[in-house]
Formats: structure tokens, C-alpha cells, sequence
């Protein structure tokens, strides 16, 4: 073990099970006609037919009986519900921002801000912007560039903060374009595209400091705050012995505003949120939420969502969950590294990132090495994982030529306290049994996509 | 309409959860107004006793509903409750493809960037705030082919949901059919205090649209009730279940918006149907920027199976006849203290003709948004305006100055009881009788989009 790691040999569950969900089981042979008739891509697949569901750590978490107790008291009023209220004190007291904003999930939150701050001829700097807030970025003309460390483009060197920003490029973008052409710079944490990486309480100030000398606001893309926060704890000097709750104020006390996506690092199924300093900016961003989310005290989430984010948001900052959370992640990254399947490294806080270039060398990334293995980790074992890489964020070039992505990685994303032990080491055989037979995977190429976000719905077909 | 005896709208439930009231007294009460500048929207839910502002998400789920939540597969791709919610929508409704949203202004939006072009003409059958905001955000202009009966609260016409066909013609003759993508036809008309549409005429949109290649998009949210309406009130209906009604009304039209949070009994959800591939297409491409992968539109999975449950729910004839018996009995009590009020009584609330109740209160001192203060101040009840300031601005900044200056007294499914229908009764008639001595408003802070939900307003001093 690395010098980053948790030292516990038996991972135990900060919780027991108070109710369980049958998983439904199915053939290798049965899993290859589900596959053809999703057109290779997971995102088309029924849940039903998916033995272990890692498409996505987003709003798949198990929530506790307190949340489904908040679940039972939601007070559904259309104005002024008690449980937003109780939902505003708690994030309040979590980012000492005062004014905020219910969304139905975290993407609307991004739509109303970047409707507002963006537009033709602007530059949004990010250390990396995930898929759905650059759409939204670039749906409003605007665009988004991503300064991550040069550490971080590297998946098999490990590095303890791997989603920080580059200071230097920061520097140079912004004397390049112009501060007053930047509206905004925007910190991911943790860093999901990147691999789960987390960003130092340093960078943020660095990032901080450049944003102040130029004017310009810092907002913080927030989904896995807390994972973050136990990051620095563990791995950041002077941060030992401070509680997880008051890292992940400091780092919200550096920030104008952030964006929220509950499904993360509050536990809950759906919901998510805007809260910013700037009470302009605020009238501004709940005028617009009127007319696609809702009314400023619900924002499109029924009264007991508030009470299911409210409870998550207090949960998520329990030490002994983190501990748990990020030391799973770690465990099966572990054993995928002791027998030389590529991994990003070090392990990220929600999910296990295999590095498809190296996993499939013998596939060109103009045939998505990523979502070839994502398909045949599916037929070997009923898991679903999902392509980080040239199909979700490759360009064509005017020549219709793609232009691929930096990394191509399946993210194995692990659902907040929904598996156990047991389901984590049967992935991690379905996983090597699927490298030991790697030379037998062919590679994709598109048959259908939509111009945007095109990866959630592409159909795609294998090289003969 | 059908006699009915006295009792027959008795509840088909009884209630197996409850959630606790506080009740205020006056001096709170008038604390708590000024504290929301005497919009109803912005007091807290908690001063309120009982709360009429919407029927929108506030309805009380059944067991089974409840049973589905715990049903919930929460998977972000393929949940099982898509496919259940895609068959029930198939079943009942009849629409080919359905694309879940968050709620229904989150379908409106799509549908109207999907099918409205920059200066598209969009005729309906009154507009309703959140529809006619999304038409012109997509550059189209709402116009409204309502019979003038639906402006008239007196008229006791049993469709004034009704399009006006010659209105509707004389639209397409001056703008052409290229410039209007689709009309428009909401079921139970919201800004005409609920009232329905009847089969014939919209077979006969249906036609005159159809001859010249129009859709017809179906504002369905609250279509159980004006089924209900077309059972009781329409020639040849009298023995045909709601559920049969339900779907012989959608089977006239193309594609539908729907928010689930009134007729299908859910707090949060909606969806938005179209019977062609190619729009259906495009909409799912454009949702998951908005709302969500079109698997889940936003929606928590739970929140799907409730919403597929709840459908089910909303088309039984038991249902139906209790809700709206007790909209009725309501309406009728007011009617007996000589209250001025929307006939005939609506399905979903009862709308008081503020006009008629503060006539010295001209429409620019907002008599209904000072109806609903006082309605509130004497005991508690929350309603909400429907007049001047939810009509809003034009693009020009005038404001629209709508013939109906209403207040709505929004009923909750399934939520209160009879009790509370007596006290509802019982506070209006007490502010009746001190009409003459209450002073209008002015708005003091007002919003740019949808200002009812915002605005702030001050007592008129003598």
C-alpha cells in the first residue's frame, strides 16, 4: 500500500442494511443479445438486465433511515415549505453562502448560471469541466477551457492531487484572453473526469488568489465536496487532525458561489442546488429558475427531496463514512494493480478509472477503446461501467476528423453504501478475467449520434 | 347533470398518515403578511392553516403510491420504472413516445423549443402563465380562440373550455398554417376557473386543424376532471367510464404536455408525449441538456412509479366523483352566502370574481391579490390571484389587462375534509361582510419573468 492509504485490512460498514433490492441475474449469453440490441452502448441497457450497476455514483445512493424519515415529513407546499427552510440552513451552515437555490439536479443549476454568465466571445477556465457543464457552457456560445496539472494527465503515475489547476497556465490563459472576457472560474472537486482526483485546500487558494487579482469569480463545481475534504485530510499537511466539516467550509469560504448536484455527496436520489454570495446574482439566476425549474422555495424537487439533502449533507461529513468510502475505492484498486490491470492511480474518491488505451492497446482511439471494454465488461460479468473518453468528449475537426480526447477511461463508479465487500470482489474478477482475454475485444465506430451529449444515446457497432 | 344524492361524493379512502396544522392568530398572521409583502406565495407554508394555494404537487399519495416509492430503481440508465411509467402513459393516454421531464413546465419548455420557429403564431384556448412564457421565449405568440363565454364569470355555459372555431379560422386564413405549428388545447381551462372543453368541439379543432395540417398539442394536466365533466354535462357520455373519456380525448390530439403534480396525484413529475418519431427525437436529444437522460428526465426513480401508479389512480370513476363533489360542495356553500364566484363550479378549485366582491377596488390596485390577503388575515387560508398581476406585461411593457380578476381557491386531492371545506366557507362569507371597508394595493417589487410568483406589494393608505 501506497503512502496515501488507510491501514485496515477489513473494511467495515459504518451502517447495517435496512432494505434491500433483488439483483436479477442473467447468462453470458443472454448479456450479448442485450448488448446488440443496445446498440453497444450501456446507457441503453434496462437496469433489470445489469447484474452490478457502476454506470454512475450519481443519485444512486442508498439513503439512510433518517433521509427516509425526512422523506416522510416533506412538506409539500408550493410556497414556502418548512423543508426548504430546513434545507437552506443546512447548506448555509455547510458553505456560509447566504442566498440559495433548489434545482431539480445539479445540470439545471448549471443552465441557469452559465444562461446568465456566458454567451459568444467568453472563456469559462476549469481544471476540468465534466460532460454536462460544458454542454451547458457551450450551449450558451461560450467557451470552456480545462487547465488541469500536468500530473493529472498521466494515469499511472500517482500524485496525491491529481485534479489541481495549473497556476502557470491560469496565468497565461488569462493574459491571453483578457480578464473581462473570463466571467468565471469554475473548481472542480473532486476532479470526476480526471479520474476522481482531488484538489489541494492550496491550489483553491493559489486559483483564489489569481481570480481576486483579476477580477474574477471563483465558483466551485461542489458534487463530491466531501470526498475531496477527506482527500486533504488524509494527504495534506496540517489538515490531520481537523475535521472533515471545517476543510469543507474552508474550502467553500474561498469561493463566490458554487453549483451543486445533490446525487453525489449528499446522499440523495435527486436534487441539487446553486448558493452564491452575490444577491444580484442570485435575482437573477431564480428569475430564470421560474420558468424552467419552479418556485424559488421548491426549484423543480418535491418538499421531501429538501429533507433527503438536508439529512445527506450532515451524513456525507461523518468521518467514519468517509474513511469507508474513499478506503472501497482504494480496495479494489488495489487488486486490480497487484496484478497489473492499468488503472489510474492513485485511486480517486467514487469510482475506479481503467485506462482503456493501455487495457486495449491493440485498439485505435478512432475506434473507442473505452467503450469496447465498457461492453465487454458487461458480457462477461453483468457490470455496468461507463466511457470516459473519445465518445464522450471527443471533437470533429472540420474534416469531420475526430479529435480524441486526452485519456480514454472507463470509470467503474461505486453507488454511496449500496454494495458490499463480497460484489466488489466479484467486479474485480469479472475485471481480470476480462484482461486475461483482452486480445479478443474488437473496437466500435459510431452508427447514429446526437450533436450534443452525444454519448448518453450513440448507437454503435463493432469492426469486423 | 346527474342527481345525485347528498353524501355521494364520500370520500372511496380513508386516510392512513396525517400531517399536524399549526394554527395563528390574527396578530401573526398580519405579521407573517407584511413579512411576505402581501403575496400569498411568499409566506411560509407553516403560518398557513389551510393551504389553497395550488392543487399542483400537493395531493396525498395513496399506499400504493407509497408502496412505489420503496419500488424506486434509482439506476441512472434503463430503471425499470421508465419502462412502467412508458407502458401506463401507452395505456391510458394512448401517446406513442413519452419523455419523462421534472415537472410540466420542464415538457413545455422542450416541446416548445423543439416545435416553435422565430414568429410562429400559437393559437390555445387561454393562456395559462408558465405555457404562454415558454411560447414566446421560443419566439412564437400565444393567441387566444377561447369562446367569449370563458371570460364572462356569470355565464353558466357547461363548456367554456371551448375553442372558438371562427376565431381559430380567421387565425390560419391571416397568418397561414406555416406559421402556427400547433394549436394549442388545454383540458380544464386553469385561467377560466377550471372549466372544460367538451368532445365535440375539440373533434372539431381536430378537423378544422387537420384539413390544414396543424397539430394539436394537449395541455393534459388536468384531463381526468374535464373527462369527469364531459361524463356528466355531454350527450352520449353518461355511460362511458372517465378512463375511456381520458383516452378518446388524447386519441384528438398529437402530442401532450403534462404535469403530474395535479391530476396524476404526484408531488413532483411530468412528461411530455408525441405520437411523431422525429420530434419525439429531437426532444430527447435536447432533454437531457435541461432535465435528464430521457430514462429519467430528472426525476428520482421512485418519482417515476409514483406518477405511473397515480395515473392509474386518476382515471377511476370513485376518484373522480369525490374530487370533484368536493370542489362542488364548496362552491356551492359560497353560492348560498351570496358570494360572487366562477360558474359553473370548476374542477379544481373554486374562483372567486374579485371584481364582484371589492367592486371599488379598480384592476390597478389589484383587487383579487387584496382578496387573497384578506382571505388569509382573517383565518389562515392561503389562495392564490389570478388577474392582473399573474397576466403580466407584454413585450411592450404594458401590462395585460385580463377580463377576469380572480381569486382561486385551489382544492388539494385527496388532502382536506369536509370540515375544512365548512371553514374555508364560513372565513370567506366573514370577509364578504366587511368588504366595503378594504383598501387596494400597489406592487412595490417586481420581478421580470413570471412576477406573481415574486412581487411585493404595500396596503394602499386611505
Amino acid at each position: 500500500m501506497h503512502n496515501y492509504s488507510v491501514h485496515m485490512n477489513t473494511i467495515i460498514e459504518p451502517f447495517k442494511i435496512k432494505s434491500v433490492e433483488p439483483i436479477h441475474f442473467n447468462t453470458e449469453e443472454q448479456r450479448i443479445g442485450i448488448l446488440e440490441k443496445a446498440c453497444y452502448n450501456p446507457f441503453l441497457i434496462h437496469s433489470d438486465d445489469v447484474l452490478i450497476d457502476l454506470l454512475t455514483d450519481s443519485g444512486t445512493s442508498a439513503m439512510s433511515s433518517n433521509q427516509w424519515a425526512g422523506i416522510m415529513r416533506g412538506d409539500e407546499s408550493y410556497a414556502g415549505s418548512p423543508s426548504f427552510f430546513r434545507f437552506k440552513d443546512a447548506v448555509q451552515d455547510l458553505t456560509g453562502m447566504p442566498e440559495v437555490i433548489p434545482t431539480h439536479q445539479g445540470r439545471a443549476a448549471e443552465k441557469i448560471l452559465f444562461s446568465i454568465m456566458g454567451g459568444k466571445g467568453k472563456y469559462f477556465l476549469s481544471n476540468t469541466l465534466f460532460d454536462t457543464t460544458r454542454a451547458n457552457i457551450e450551449f450558451s456560445g461560450a467557451e470552456g477551457i480545462d487547465l488541469l496539472c500536468e500530473e493529472g494527465k498521466y494515469p499511472s503515475i500517482p500524485a496525491p492531487f491529481k485534479g489541481n489547476m495549473d497556476i502557470a497556465a491560469l496565468k497565461k490563459v488569462i493574459a491571453e484572453k483578457g480578464a473581462e472576457h473570463i466571467p468565471l472560474c469554475i473548481i472542480t472537486i473532486t476532479n470526476n473526469s480526471g479520474g476522481g482526483q482531488p484538489v489541494s485546500m492550496q491550489n483553491i487558494r493559489d486559483v483564489k488568489e489569481v481570480c481576486t487579482a483579476h477580477g474574477i469569480p471563483m465558483f466551485i463545481d461542489a458534487c463530491r465536496f466531501a470526498e475531496n475534504s477527506y482527500f486533504i485530510k488524509l494527504r495534506e499537511k496540517g489538515y490531520a487532525n481537523t475535521p472533515a466539516k471545517e476543510i469543507a467550509k474552508e474550502i467553500f469560504s474561498y469561493a463566490d458561489g458554487c453549483t451543486m448536484s445533490a446525487k453525489k455527496d449528499a446522499f440523495a436520489n435527486i436534487g441539487g442546488f446553486l448558493a452564491m454570495r452575490d444577491p444580484a446574482l442570485a435575482l437573477q439566476c431564480r428569475n430564470l429558475l421560474v420558468i424552467t425549474e419552479g418556485f424559488p422555495t421548491y426549484g423543480g424537487l418535491a418538499g421531501r427531496d429538501l429533507e433527503a439533502i438536508a439529512i445527506g449533507l450532515e451524513e456525507v461529513l461523518d468521518e467514519h463514512y468517509l474513511h469507508y468510502r474513499i478506503r472501497s475505492i482504494e480496495y479494489l484498486t488495489d487488486k486490480l494493480i497487484a496484478v497489473g490491470v492499468p488503472v489510474m492511480q492513485p485511486a480517486g474518491g467514487h469510482a475506479v478509472y481503467l485506462d482503456a488505451k493501455t487495457f486495449l492497446s491493440h485498439i485505435p482511439v478512432e475506434q473507442y477503446p473505452g467503450q469496447a471494454l465498457a461492453g465487454a465488461l458487461y458480457v462477461t460479468g453483468g457490470v455496468r461501467g461507463v466511457e470516459i473518453g473519445s465518445l464522450m468528449f471527443g471533437k470533429y475537426d472540420a474534416e469531420k476528423k475526430l479529435t480524441p480526447a486526452q485519456m480514454e477511461l472507463v470509470r467503474l463508479a461505486i453507488p454511496r453504501r449500496v454494495y458490499t465487500q463480497s460484489h466488489i470482489d466479484y467486479v474485480s474478477e469479472v475485471i481480470i478475467e476480462v484482461f486475461n482475454n483482452r486480445s479478443k475485444i474488437r473496437g466500435l465506430k459510431i452508427t447514429e449520434e446526437a450533436p450534443m451529449l452525444r454519448h448518453f444515446t450513440a448507437k454503435l457497432q463493432p469492426i469486423s | 347533470m346527474k342527481e345525485q344524492t347528498k353524501r355521494s361524493w364520500a370520500e372511496p379512502y380513508k386516510i392512513k398518515m396525517v400531517e399536524l396544522l399549526k394554527m395563528t392568530t390574527a396578530s401573526q398572521r398580519k405579521k407573517a403578511l407584511q413579512e411576505a409583502g402581501y403575496n400569498t406565495f411568499l409566506l411560509k407554508s407553516e403560518d398557513v392553516y389551510i393551504d389553497l394555494l395550488t392543487d399542483s404537487g400537493t395531493s396525498a399519495m395513496s399506499d400504493n403510491q407509497w408502496a412505489g416509492m420503496m419500488r424506486g430503481d434509482e439506476a441512472y440508465a434503463g430503471s425499470r420504472n421508465f419502462y412502467h411509467l412508458d407502458q401506463v402513459v401507452k395505456d391510458v393516454y394512448g401517446y406513442k413516445y413519452m419523455i419523462p421531464t421534472h415537472q410540466g413546465r420542464g415538457a413545455e419548455n422542450i416541446l416548445s423549443k423543439v416545435l416553435i420557429k422565430k414568429g410562429d403564431i400559437i393559437p390555445g384556448n387561454m393562456y395559462f402563465t408558465t405555457t404562454r412564457l415558454h411560447q414566446e421565449l421560443a419566439g412564437g405568440r400565444f393567441e387566444d380562440i377561447i369562446i367569449e363565454e370563458a371570460h364572462d364569470p356569470e355565464n353558466e355555459f357547461p363548456f367554456k373550455g371551448n375553442v372558438d372555431l371562427e376565431k381559430l379560422e380567421r387565425l390560419i386564413k391571416k397568418y397561414g398554417a406555416k406559421k402556427i405549428p400547433y394549436v394549442s388545447i388545454a383540458t380544464s381551462v386553469n385561467m377560466a376557473g377550471g372549466q372544460p372543453i367538451s368532445m365535440k368541439n375539440l373533434k372539431d379543432v381536430r378537423a378544422l386543424s387537420k384539413k390544414h395540417g396543424i397539430r394539436v398539442i394537449h395541455d393534459m394536466t388536468r384531463v381526468a376532471e374535464n373527462a369527469f365533466f364531459i361524463q356528466q354535462r355531454e350527450k352520449g357520455y353518461d355511460k362511458k367510464p372517465v378512463s375511456a373519456i381520458v383516452k378518446e380525448i388524447c386519441s384528438l390530439t398529437d402530442g401532450a404536455t403534462m404535469s403530474a403534480k395535479k391530476d396524476a396525484l404526484v408531488n413532483i413529475g411530468g412528461f411530455l408525449a408525441i405520437n411523431d418519431w422525429n420530434v419525439f427525437e429531437e426532444a430527447r436529444n435536447m432533454v437531457v441538456i435541461y432535465e435528464g437522460l430521457h430514462t429519467y428526465g430528472g426525476l428520482a426513480g421512485r418519482d417515476m412509479e409514483a406518477m405511473a401508479i397515480g395515473i392509474g389512480e386518476s382515471v377511476q370513476d370513485d376518484h373522480i366523483r369525490a374530487r370533484i363533489g368536493q370542489v362542488v360542495y364548496l362552491g356551492e356553500k359560497m353560492i348560498e352566502y351570496g358570494i360572487p364566484i366562477v360558474k359553473p363550479i370548476g374542477g379544481h378549485g373554486i374562483f372567486v370574481n374579485a371584481t364582484k366582491f371589492l367592486p371599488h377596488i379598480p384592476q390597478d390596485a389589484f383587487p383579487a391579490q387584496t382578496l387573497a390577503a384578506e382571505v388569509y388575515l382573517d383565518s389562515g387560508i392561503r389562495t392564490m390571484e389570478r388577474g392582473i398581476v399573474s397576466a403580466g406585461r407584454k413585450a411592450n411593457g404594458e401590462n395585460y389587462y385580463p377580463k377576469l380578476e380572480l381569486v382561486r381557491f385551489t382544492i388539494p386531492r385527496r388532502v382536506y375534509t369536509q370540515a375544512h371545506m365548512d371553514v374555508i366557507a364560513e372565513s370567506t362569507l366573514r370577509v364578504f361582510e366587511r368588504r366595503s371597508q378594504i383598501k387596494g394595493m400597489e406592487m412595490i417589487y417586481e420581478p421580470k419573468y413570471l412576477r406573481f410568483f415574486q412581487a411585493k406589494f404595500k396596503k394602499k393608505e386611505a
